[in-house]
């Protein structure tokens, strides 16, 4: 080799040079951490669940015979996984509900789950609110948090109330900077509501005791 | 011409030496290839715990044997004792061997699907024999296993064993904390009843919890294998608690023991001058060799313990008993995480998730797994470590407050007519109701403020914890709270309990809330 190393002064290590067979060998190592990031990306692809159409996550028809009354305690939709509630006067002026997120009379559909950490909150008709028996987090029929370790309010399904002709007489809009679904009211001529438990609307920031931002 | 001879070289000796003495050369022979190099007369001298000659036969097995080259030949004499190890490195290997093998035991009467799940454990608990048994033995053995654990890093923290040279083995030793505890709650989620699909369902949503979003959504798919829990899932926790986590428990231990042996186990803190270790140069006066002493000593526990542990999971032990089957729609009041994870589950019940759930419990996990790295002072003597003990100490501390916190009894309350009817049939366990003696349920309205007029024992306790309860749902705004029980003979066998909560609201309204159960003669759940 042309590159023999010279002799090192006494204590200073002489500095290897890198040789073609160290640099093969580098490369071979940089090429086969490549290869595991890949084949870990693609374990995580294999690993990942697929879905079928028609399972939860579809689009759920109902009549509008089955809704809550106004003011009522809410109607559970367990196939969907969401409460209907029918917000009225008296709900959307219940002392309790967090002034920064003020509720319109309608319909809404919250989604079962609590959005602490996944148990199924459930109506507590004596307390008028949702509870959660797992940490304790309580909620407004309006969808709003009001106390318990989760930090934000319930998340909404959109809905569309539709008229005997097909027509989207109403649907749920995205309001406050789309963290709050708006109720849909229910007029006279509407038949059905249609409600897409694919999209959901992620409930807004919500961290004090007694709710509010 | 034979194609094949047979020769045996025994019968060779037989004709030489006669056939007492060829046998036993032969036996003498066999023995030595067995223990890999002693002889005869050498395990007899071990079993008498004769002195021993040099070369030392007993060191043989030593270098020659798969299984006792991973032992050392000799122990410092100060190891003899209880203190400084109290065993618990030998406890925690102990219930790792017993929970695999009464694991193995258990899958074969388990498919883990939700169609068969529940079916399977039922099967297991009432008509397998011994099926029971090896249920108690394989949840006790968990949980005991989970508090060694526990116990031996506290020890090793108290100690300053994970002091240099030993970093690297406390490091592999958090791990097995890790798969230790994993792996315990692993196994929660099998028998597919409420209990475990809840309890596992708010393990997942904390792993779901991890920022930034798109991360936590993906490792909650990979996990449950769904959005939520259902047959993908089972089948992942399965696959994790029989395959995975043992494997990397199987080989995370054997780089621990290896580094445990390397090292040596190191000496009482005062027993040696600070900042040395010479728990390698044993002096020969304070040996104690593994054979015979150590090695009987260690199967006299093996014995000893798995006789004690069949002792207890028969008389006093119970495995808590199936709850419900498993309902994605319905959680249960009050689930509680395992005990061993109250902690958290307090820390959740404090604040954020992300924070609470995830940032501070990993944050933790780092600087325990790191400490030996940057807690290092020289010395390992009590006295030198104060700082370090009472951190400890608060820490222990903090984890029985957060475990409090993580209880049912600590801020999660429901309306007090529910809260009433839950404390005689609990959603998560069976409860005084259902534990009561069937026989003395009689049939009849019972009034709970009556309850001292009861014509059973069992009725007078069951009301007056019920009127206890309802006692504290007195208030302004519920006037003559009440609370009745009716016992109905529903079919043979079957006794329909109702229990009804009424009161008047302010405005007059009555207010009534009502929850039954069935009750059957052979249900079993006050025997277990």
């Amino acid at each position: 080799m042309t590159e023999a190393a010279a002799p090192a002064p006494a204590g200073v290590e002489a500095p290897l040079p890198l040789s073609r067979r160290e640099f093969l060998y580098y490369l071979w190592g940089v090429s086969m951490a490549v290869a595991l990031a890949g084949g870990t990306g693609a374990a995580i692809w294999f690993a990942l669940p697929r879905f079928k159409e028609g399972e939860f996550g579809g689009v759920v028809t109902i009549d509008v015979g089955a809704l809550p009354p106004v003011d009522s305690p809410p109607a559970s939709f367990a196939d969907g996984r969401f409460w209907l509630v029918n917000i009225g006067p008296q709900t959307a002026t219940d002392p309790r509900q967090p002034t920064d997120y003020a509720v319109q009379p309608g319909i809404k559909a919250l989604y079962m789950v609590c959005v602490h950490l996944g148990c199924l909150y459930k109506w507590v008709e004596t307390q008028d609110r949702f509870e959660c028996p797992c940490h304790g987090s309580k909620y407004l029929k309006s969808d709003a948090r009001i106390d318990g370790p989760a930090r934000r309010n319930l998340d909404v399904f959109m809905i569309e109330a539709v008229d005997a002709g097909g027509n989207v007489i109403a649907r749920t809009e995205p309001v406050l900077g789309n963290t709050q679904g708006s109720s849909v009211p229910i007029t006279p001529e509407v038949v059905v509501l249609r409600v897409d438990t694919g999209r959901k609307i992620v409930g807004g920031a919500n961290t004090k005791p007694g709710g509010g931002i | 011409m034979a194609i094949f001879r047979i020769y045996l070289p025994f019968l060779d000796d037989v004709k030489a030496k006669g056939l007492k003495t060829a046998v036993r050369d032969k036996y003498s022979d066999v023995v030595t290839r067995v223990t890999t190099g002693m002889n005869p007369t050498d395990v007899r001298m071990l079993l008498r715990d004769d002195p021993v000659g040099r070369p030392n036969p007993r060191l043989k097995p030593h270098s020659e044997s798969f299984w006792f080259h991973m032992k050392p030949t000799y122990y410092h004499q100060m190891m003899d004792g209880f203190y400084p190890t109290f065993r618990l490195g030998w406890l925690s290997t102990y219930f790792f061997v017993f929970e695999i093998i009464t694991g193995i035991a258990l899958m074969i009467f388990y498919t883990p699907s939700p169609l068969s799940a529940y079916d399977n454990m039922r099967n297991i608990l009432s008509n397998v024999p011994f099926g029971d048994l090896l249920r108690d033995l394989h949840k006790l053995g968990a949980e005991a296993m989970v508090a060694v654990v526990v116990l031996h890093m506290l020890r090793t923290y108290i100690t300053g064993s994970y002091k240099k040279p030993r970093q690297f083995t406390w490091l592999t030793g958090v791990v097995l904390l890790g798969v230790t505890l994993i792996l315990s709650f692993s196994g929660y989620l099998l028998p597919w009843d409420q209990l475990s699909l809840w309890a596992v369902t708010i393990g997942a949503s904390m792993v779901e919890a991890a920022p930034p979003e798109i991360v936590g959504r993906t490792l909650n798919l990979l996990v449950r294998g769904a959005p939520e829990f259902g047959a993908n899932g089972l089948l992942r926790f399965y696959l994790l608690h029989v395959v995975a986590l043992p494997a990397i428990g199987v080989i995370a231990l054997g780089v621990h023991y290896y580094k445990v042996i390397l090292h040596g186990h190191s000496l009482p803190p005062e027993a040696e001058a600070i900042g040395e270790d010479t728990a390698k140069r044993v002096p020969m006066e304070h040996r104690v060799y593994f054979m015979p002493k150590i090695l009987t000593r260690e199967l006299f526990y093996v014995t000893g313990l798995t006789g004690l542990m069949i002792l207890l999971a028969t008389f006093i032990y119970n495995a808590p008993p199936l709850e419900a089957h498993a309902d994605p729609l319905i959680t249960p009041l009050h689930i509680t995480s395992p005990w061993y994870f109250l902690w958290l589950q307090g820390m959740l019940k404090i604040g954020d998730k992300v924070l609470w759930g995830l940032i501070i419990p990993t944050g933790l996990v780092g600087m325990i797994l790191l400490l030996p790295y940057f807690e290092v002072g020289p010395s390992r003597r009590y006295g030198h470590r104060r700082v370090g003990l009472s951190a400890a100490a608060l820490s222990v501390a903090a984890l029985a407050i957060l475990s409090f916190m993580g209880s049912p009894w600590y801020l999660v309350t429901s309306s007090p007519d529910q809260e009433a009817v839950a404390a005689l049939v609990p959603q998560t366990h069976p409860g005084p109701l259902r534990e009561s003696e069937w026989g003395e349920l009689d049939f009849g309205t019972y009034q709970a403020g009556l309850w001292d007029t009861a014509p059973t024992p069992a009725l007078r306790e069951l009301l007056h914890i019920f009127d206890e309860e309802l006692a504290k749902a007195d208030a302004p705004e519920r006037r003559d709270v009440q609370g009745f029980m009716v016992i109905e003979d529903w079919q043979t066998d079957l006794k329909k309990v109702t229990l009804r909560v009424v009161w008047t609201n302010p405005d007059g309204s009555p207010h009534e809330f009502s929850q039954s159960v069935y009750l059957h003669r052979d249900s079993e759940y006050a025997g277990g």
